[in-house]
C-alpha cells in the first residue's frame, strides 16, 4: 500500500495526484532542511498528496542510503534533514526530464 | 496516535532500522492520526523486512570474514598447520634439540597473527560483538589446530 492521501479536491478523480516519495522529499527539501511532519504537510501543500509515515520514512532512508539526503542536529526528538550536493544535482537532473516531459505532451495536446 | 501505540508500531520495523529511525519516527507517529496512517506504517514495515531500504548497516559473520584482520590470521595458523604436517609428512616426527626452519616459520606465523587478531577485537567487538565474537571463535580454533600435533605429537 502506497502512501499517500489526498489532501485537495481532485477534478478528475480517476487521474489521482503524482506520487513519487523520494522526487517529493528531495523537491520539498530543496526550500530548505526539514523534519518528516514539515515535510509531509510542504508536500501536501505543493502537490495534494499526503505521505503516510512509513512511505515517508522508506524514501528518507533510501535518500540516505543513497547520500542524497543527509541529517542534522536533531531538535528534541524531531530529525531534520537537508538536501547534500549529490541529492540537488539529481533532483535538477530529475526534474529537468519532467519538464521535458511535459513540455512534448502539452505540444501534443495543443496539436490536436 | 498515543506514544504506545506509535511505539509498537515501529516495533514492526527490522532492528537495524529501528537504531537508526526509532527516535524521530516514534515523534512523527505521535503526529499522526488516523487508521490510514497505521495500515500504511504496518504495510512499510513488512516491506522493509522483505526489501532493506536502509539503517543501520548489518555487519554478519559473512561480510566480517571479508575483512583482513579476521582472515589474516586464520589464514596464518592453517600456514602454520600446513608447514608442521608438510614437515612430518617429509620428515616423519624428529625430536631435535635445536629448533629447526620448520619450528622457526610455524612461531613466525604463530607469533605474528596476535597484532592482527588484537586489532580486530578491539576494532570490531564494541561495535558488532555477535559476529566478532564468532570471527575470534573460527581464529581460535584455527590456532588450536595449528598447536595440536605440536602439543599431541611432542615437537
Amino acid at each position: 500500500m502506497r502512501s499517500t492521501r489526498h489532501v485537495v479536491p481532485e477534478e478528475e478523480p480517476g487521474i489521482g495526484h503524482y506520487s513519487d516519495p523520494p522526487l517529493l522529499v528531495l523537491a520539498s527539501l530543496a526550500s530548505g532542511p526539514k523534519h518528516g511532519h514539515a515535510m509531509i504537510e510542504d508536500i501536501a501543500s505543493i502537490c495534494g498528496t499526503r505521505l503516510g509515515p512509513g512511505t515517508l520514512y522508506g524514501a528518507i532512508a533510501r535518500l540516505e542510503a543513497l547520500s542524497w539526503i543527509e541529517p542534522l542536529k536533531p531538535e528534541e526528538r524531531r530529525q531534520p534533514y537537508r538536501l547534500t550536493g549529490e541529492g540537488l544535482r539529481v533532483l535538477r537532473a530529475k526534474l529537468a526530464t519532467l519538464q521535458q516531459f511535459t513540455k512534448a505532451g502539452l505540444q501534443r495536446l495543443e496539436a490536436l | 496516535m498515543k506514544p504506545s501505540v506509535a511505539r509498537l508500531l515501529t516495533r514492526l520495523y527490522p532492528r537495524r532500522w529501528r537504531e537508526r529511525y526509532s527516535a524521530e519516527f516514534e515523534a512523527l507517529l505521535e503526529t499522526s492520526q488516523g487508521w490510514r496512517s497505521a495500515a500504511n506504517v504496518v504495510w512499510s514495515a513488512l516491506r522493509e523486512r522483505i526489501i532493506t531500504t536502509g539503517g543501520n548497516p548489518m555487519e554478519s559473520f559473512t561480510t566480517m570474514m571479508k575483512r583482513p584482520s579476521a582472515f589474516i590470521p586464520v589464514a596464518m595458523s592453517l600456514t602454520a598447520l600446513a608447514v608442521l604436517l608438510g614437515s612430518i609428512a617429509i620428515f616423519g616426527v624428529v625430536h631435535e634439540t635445536d629448533e629447526g626452519a620448520t619450528a622457526h616459520i610455524w612461531q613466525l606465523l604463530m607469533a605474528g597473527q596476535m597484532p592482527v587478531l588484537a586489532f580486530f577485537a578491539i576494532k570490531w567487538l564494541p561495535r558488532a560483538p555477535k559476529p566478532t565474537l564468532c570471527v575470534l571463535s573460527l581464529q581460535a580454533a584455527a590456532a588450536l589446530a595449528s598447536m595440536a600435533p605440536v602439543f599431541f605429537l611432542g615437537l
